[in-house]
């Protein structure tokens, strides 16, 4: 029995580490793409751009930001309630 | 109640159906729309459209997660609106997501048929388009795992297809122009970076409908915020690189006017691969995109009959695929009522109003559930979303700001849309008053809400299954 629920909490927390690492290289996917998409057209138009580039910074830092916090609670609620839920049966 | 009626909608989604509801429908957007921003406000109007509706999403996706991993309904905004908000909200959201939804699929599936008969040039667009709204009617019909399951392959194969193409551009295997981004930075001058912000929805629209499945995930708590953010990073990274390639590839003019800007962009890099892959991929997301709005529009209607707002014969569940399949087959004549009315840009337009309802509305729902159940117990509120309820209302400020720049152009578009979804607040909200119904919060197994013993709470909407 004990060794049943040892084998159940392992698949439990190899299962949460596939998902948080499928989260996690989505997120670094989206840093990279969108920080290359802005560099490359900012650095190209600076001479128009130069005078309002603070805009794209913060909403790319927005975006970045409030994504990554949002996708930490998001593994803090499945590690939280997949024993309770039984997410990975 | 009839045994159909007494019959559940079957629980077997998984995360992966939640991406794929999502990021299928809003893929489309993301091969066609989008770069009317182009037009308006050049290369950074657009890239500041992007990234302005693309923080609304993100915070609008965070409330969905909530709300739809708390209350597990197939209603989506429309139940969060009757739950927490009231009865006339809820009817006003409800019918703003069938029209947004609806209107999607037709002109999904008249594109789809424009496409084939550009291949095959002796097929008539009517009758391919009929036939595809018939199709996937009949895959809906037959049940949701099949035509989710289908949703995720033909959006993983259009989404491979955007992957494969940035990274041959970004790594230089594609020769590309960058003095098209000086060339068309900023044609219309700082009025166009304001302006170009009504057509920063296309990258993301209708991602909130992901969490419209949370009645038949297995898991909801888990699914529909897994799901749902990944599909919310899928699409910012498809947005980010599907501009960046066009805007290397196509002069601006041209891009701006484009009808199939990524599929063109691959026509311009000379290489044939792209161009079957953006091709093909444009097909594809237009078929996975009617596929999804038939999903989502139909819970809608369903959510709504079940309810009583409209009439209860449609919340019928099939005994068989376990499918709400009277309100599924019910999206035909009206998807081709609106595909061929003559008036599709019109409906399209009042599609992209009533999504940004929703986008006032959902957030403010959120609001209001935090207000009236503040508890972070698992059965209240499995999955907490950060920073609430500030972002909430950043993301309203954001919305009415987008609907504001709709002056431009579509200000008898909304102007019909405050005046329907108006009637239909008022309407639906003197009809309710009229019912006395109460929230059956027990039922769903949730404490009284906060303020309830003043009576204020709870008159305004009738209970989950009280049909």
């Amino acid at each position: 029995m004990e060794m049943n629920d040892q084998a159940m909490e392992s698949k439990y927390h190899s299962k949460l580490t596939g998902d948080t690492a499928l989260v996690i290289v989505m997120l670094a996917l989206l840093v990279c793409v969108e920080g290359f998409t802005a560099y490359r057209i900012l650095s190209e138009t600076w001479e128009i751009a130069s005078g309002f580039f603070y805009l794209y910074i913060i909403f790319i830092g927005l975006i970045v930001s409030i994504e990554t916090i949002g996708c930490l609670k998001v593994r803090e609620s499945i590690k939280n309630h997949m024993f309770e839920f039984k997410y990975y049966d | 109640m009839s045994e159909h009626e007494s019959a559940s909608l079957v629980k077997t989604l998984r995360p992966f159906h939640v991406w794929a509801l999502g990021v299928g429908i809003v893929l489309v957007g993301e091969y066609m729309g989008w770069n009317f921003t182009v037009a308006k406000g050049g290369i950074l109007g657009s890239l500041l459209a992007m990234l302005v509706a693309g923080t609304m999403y993100v915070i609008i996706a965070l409330c969905a997660s909530e709300l739809g991993s708390a209350t597990k309904l197939a209603g989506g905004p429309y139940d969060w609106a009757r739950l927490f908000v009231g009865p006339g909200a809820a009817a006003s959201v409800g019918l703003a997501v069938y029209m947004e939804y609806i209107a999607l699929e037709a002109a999904d599936a008249i594109v789809v048929a424009c496409i084939a008969q550009s291949i095959f040039p002796k097929l008539q667009v009517f009758p391919v388009t009929l036939l595809v709204i018939a199709l996937l009617t009949f895959i809906n019909y037959r049940g949701v795992v099949a035509a989710l399951t289908l949703n995720f392959v033909l959006t993983m194969i259009a989404f491979i297809a955007i992957l494969a193409f940035f990274f041959s551009t970004a790594f230089g295997l594609v020769d590309i122009h960058p003095e098209y981004l000086f060339q068309g930075a900023l044609p219309n001058g700082m009025i166009g970076l304001f302006a170009a912000l009504q057509f920063g929805p296309w990258f993301y629209l209708g991602i909130e409908g992901a969490a419209m499945c949370a009645e038949e995930c297995k898991h909801p708590s888990r699914a529909v915020p897994l799901g749902q953010q990944a599909g919310m990073i899928t699409l910012l990274i498809g947005a980010a690189m599907t501009l960046y390639m066009c805007s290397v590839l196509i002069p601006t003019d041209l891009l701006g006017v484009s009808v199939y800007p990524l599929f063109e962009a691959a026509q311009n890099s000379g290489i044939f691969i792209f161009v079957a892959a953006l091709g093909l991929g444009t097909f594809l997301t237009c078929v996975a995109s009617a596929n999804g709005c038939v999903c989502d529009s139909s819970r809608s209607w369903f959510a709504l009959s079940r309810d009583n707002y409209v009439s209860s014969w449609f919340s019928a569940v099939h005994p068989r695929y376990n499918t709400p399949y009277r309100a599924v087959i019910f999206t035909m004549p009206v998807a081709i009522g609106f595909a061929f009315s003559g008036f599709l840009d019109q409906v399209i337009t009042f599609s992209i109003v009533s999504g940004l309802l929703c986008y006032v509305l959902i957030p403010f729902s959120l609001i209001r559930f935090r207000n009236l159940f503040p508890q972070t117990t698992s059965k209240v509120r499995p999955f907490v979303g950060p920073l609430q309820p500030y972002i909430a209302y950043f993301a309203i400020a954001i919305a009415i700001t987008i609907l504001s720049t709709l002056f431009w152009g579509y200000k008898y578009n909304l102007i019909f849309a405050f005046v329907f979804y108006g009637i239909a607040y008022f309407y639906f909200s003197h009809k309710h008053k009229k019912s006395n119904i109460e929230n059956n919060w027990a039922e769903m197994g949730w404490p009284l809400p906060r303020g309830s013993e003043n009576g204020k709470i709870g008159k305004e909407a009738i209970g989950i299954g009280d049909e």
